[in-house]
């Protein structure tokens, strides 16, 4: 089965950018719009990887990361931290990467195959 | 003449009185020697004329008694036969003459010529004597004189050996005249030049030991006619104007000046000449004129306000632009025209040069003519008088209004472009989106794919638009978008964000944040971003620290009666005194070129726009604590 891939975004064009980019490159995806409802997501869909997005309404990035790394099932998944938020690459500690906004596709992907390998 | 006659027998009184009357003679009468004494002290008559033989006082003892009072008053004693003895002793007693009786009319006035006579000349020998002492009066005053003449001589003398020495001295030729915008020249009895000075050498040649007159043209260049020529004829200091033959035949007019140098001897040996060029004191006159009205220009068209007051802080000028600004208030008081106020401003820099002699500045907010504010940044400068003493102070005020508005709109600007760079970036990102749909629509030949990424690229650009129509708007002016937030909420967040680097760089980042903080109305952006930088640079003052083991940083958070007060308290490297003055003005940073000199600037505004209160204190090595209280 294809490695899963969840987006958590506040802004539904660039879920759906990122979405298509790992689907044309054969991996699964779900996502979420915020950090409140990503947890319900998290815990249904339990994806192979995360890319996070720091600054959102109702809960920030960081706060969620939080929340889910103390549970011990979701303790090692790797998250990228995907933000236009400037100086974010110490936000999340034991983030894989940072990536700017705007980025570039193919960054992206080296970084996703790097960490969890092809689909 | 008036006479006193005395005798006991009227009838001889009434003959002489009539006989002396025809005579010419005031005549008064006395019966005995007492009368005679007291009609003598009234009348004081200058001749007496007594009967030797009298009852009572005798003629001897009267004369012995006037003579007593009056030594001058001449007696003639009256004889008669047989009285020789008492007449020679009456000559004794210094009378004047001796008459026997009977008194004929003839020895009378004989007698009377002598005594007149002996009056006369006994007048004159006073007069005489007076004579004499005002004469020896006016000899010492003579002596004197020529002693003093003798004093100036010798003074002349000393002057003369000091000029020759002067002229002598071929070293310094005429130095002590070298400043002064004339020519100089000492020349001899022969007219011969013995000296001249440095522009007397420029403009003629050095001339020493040639004929004075002969740069001169017209009679003057003679040695009768020359002004040294006339000098020595009359012993007189010349002035003349004469015209003046330059070594290139030129001819210039100059005012020729002279005096008499005397030698011992009171003869003139020397001869000082000035010629004072009339072409050289136009020059100066002109150079003068032309520097005055440059600096009157500069006065009046620097551009700034300047004034020159003095001790009183009254105004003893002021220039164009001032007087365009505040109005010609000449005389008026520095703190009156420009704050309308009745006493000087705080800190007032004229004041404290007064005080130090030294330059001050300081920023202010003062009002013009229409009663706009206008920011100022004053500096004074001191004006001496020859004395060195401290006469005014000249207070150049510019007006950086224009400036402080910029500073404003940078705030803005940057603060608006820290709460916009999120969201733009998103927008690109997501415009990546839409054109990768486009082209992946391509490459799959999905004409829907296309058509709908090309809707999304169309949307984004449309809204990527907006906003930066937005920018260009806000640029001019950002207002608070101001919204009911969770001061806890706030505060939390901003720890969130500012935690994970604090952890990671070894700072121990401790959050005190009271939960009754209660609802604040603030723009989360602005005062978020305000917050985290302060927080990021109490754990990058940590970093800078490396002489103690452990650094903390503390987030307070408390609420207090009107609004909330957050404290931001490190260990770190602390600041310097003169850091902490300039903390919050723009562009200035400690980071080099890792810092922008916006952080704090911008934190500050943001705060000021809250109408709250920023403020700072430190310790060199020991650190620093921000306080910010932002109003409910």
């Amino acid at each position: 089965m294809a490695k899963k891939i969840m987006v958590v975004d506040d802004d539904p064009d660039i879920v759906e950018y990122l979405v298509s980019i790992f689907k044309e490159r054969g991996y699964v995806t779900c996502s979420a719009p915020d950090g409140e409802s990503a947890m319900g997501v998290l815990e249904r869909e339990k994806p192979d990887l995360l890319t996070l997005d720091l600054e959102m309404p109702e809960e920030w990035g960081p706060r969620f990361y939080r929340k889910f790394s103390q549970k011990p099932e979701f303790k090692d998944l790797p998250v990228v931290v995907i933000s236009g938020l400037p100086g974010i690459h110490l936000a999340i500690r034991k983030a894989i990467a940072t990536v700017n906004k705007p980025f570039e596709p193919a960054n992206v992907l080296g970084i996703v195959e790097g960490a969890i390998g092809k689909p | 003449m008036r006479v006193l006659i005395v005798d006991d027998e009227a009838g001889i009184r009434k003959v002489v009185g009539i006989t002396l009357a025809d005579m010419g003679f005031t005549v008064f009468e006395a019966a005995s020697g007492d009368e005679a004494l007291a009609v003598f002290e009234r009348e004081r008559p200058p001749v007496v004329l007594t009967d030797i033989r009298m009852p009572g006082m005798d003629g001897l003892e009267l004369l012995r008694r006037i003579k007593a009072i009056s030594p001058e008053t001449e007696v003639i004693l009256v004889t008669g036969h047989g009285d020789l003895d008492m007449a020679v002793a009456g000559l004794k007693l210094d009378a004047c003459d001796f008459i026997a009786k009977p008194v004929g009319p003839d020895v009378l006035e004989i007698a009377l010529r002598r005594a007149s006579d002996k009056i006369a000349l006994r007048e004159r020998l006073k007069s005489h004597t007076e004579n004499l002492e005002e004469l020896v009066r006016q000899q010492a005053e003579q002596l004197v004189g020529l002693e003093r003449e003798c004093a100036a001589k010798g003074a002349v003398e000393g002057l003369t050996q000091l000029i020759g020495g002067v002229a002598g001295d071929v070293e310094s030729g005429l130095g002590l005249f070298n400043g002064l915008p004339c020519l100089v020249s000492i020349q001899d009895r022969g007219q011969r030049i013995v000296s001249v000075n440095q522009l007397y050498r420029e403009r003629l040649g050095d001339r020493v030991g040639q004929l004075g007159y002969a740069v001169y043209a017209g009679t003057s260049a003679s040695p009768t006619e020359s002004p040294v020529g006339r000098t020595i004829a009359t012993g007189q200091g010349q002035k003349s104007r004469e015209a003046l033959f330059g070594p290139d035949e030129t001819l210039s007019a100059v005012m020729v000046h002279t005096a008499p140098i005397r030698g011992v001897d009171g003869q003139v040996d020397l001869v000082l000449e000035l010629s004072v060029d009339a072409g050289e004191v136009q020059r100066l006159q002109d150079e003068l004129r032309a520097t005055r009205q440059r600096y009157q220009q500069l006065f009046d068209e620097a551009p700034c306000f300047i004034t020159v007051q003095d001790r009183h802080l009254r105004i003893q000028a002021a220039n164009r632009r001032f007087r365009n600004e505040f109005g010609n208030r000449t005389g008026g008081l520095c703190y009156e025209a420009y704050c309308g106020t009745g006493r000087p401003c705080f800190g007032c820099p004229t004041i404290r040069t007064f005080e130090d002699g030294q330059s001050h500045q300081c920023e202010l907010i003062v009002r013009g003519k229409d009663g706009e504010p206008v920011n100022v940044v004053v500096w004074t400068a001191p004006i001496r008088n020859e004395a060195g003493e401290i006469e005014g102070v000249m207070e150049m005020a510019t007006d950086i209004t224009e400036l402080s508005r910029m500073q404003d709109h940078l705030a803005s600007l940057g603060m608006l472009i820290a709460s916009l760079s999120h969201g733009i970036k998103g927008l690109l990102t997501a415009l990546d989106g839409g054109v990768y749909k486009v082209n992946a629509g391509f490459r799959a030949s999905d004409q829907a794919m296309v058509q709908a990424g090309w809707g999304k690229v169309t949307e984004l650009i449309g809204r990527i638009k907006g906003m930066v129509l937005d920018i260009l708007f806000y640029a001019k002016k950002r207002e608070l978008q101001l919204r009911e937030v969770e001061a806890a909420q706030l505060a939390a967040q901003v720890a969130e964000t500012v935690a994970p680097k604090a952890d990671q760089l070894g700072v121990d980042f401790v959050r005190e944040i009271a939960q009754d903080l209660g609802v604040f109305s603030v723009d989360a952006v602005v005062l978020s971003a305000a917050l985290v930088n302060i927080l990021e640079n109490a754990v990058d003052a940590c970093l800078e620290d490396h002489a103690k083991e452990k650094h903390q940083v503390f987030f307070r958070v408390r609420p207090d009666a009107s609004g909330v007060f957050f404290e931001i308290e490190d260990n770190g490297i602390g600041m310097q005194p003169e850091t902490l003055a300039r903390l919050f003005s723009v562009f200035f940073s400690t980071k080099g070129s890792r810092g922008t000199g916006l952080g704090l600037f911008i934190a500050k505004k943001a705060v000021d726009q809250h109408g709250g209160r920023i403020g700072a204190v430190s310790e060199p090595g020991q650190g620093s604590t921000f306080r910010i209280w932002i109003p409910r």
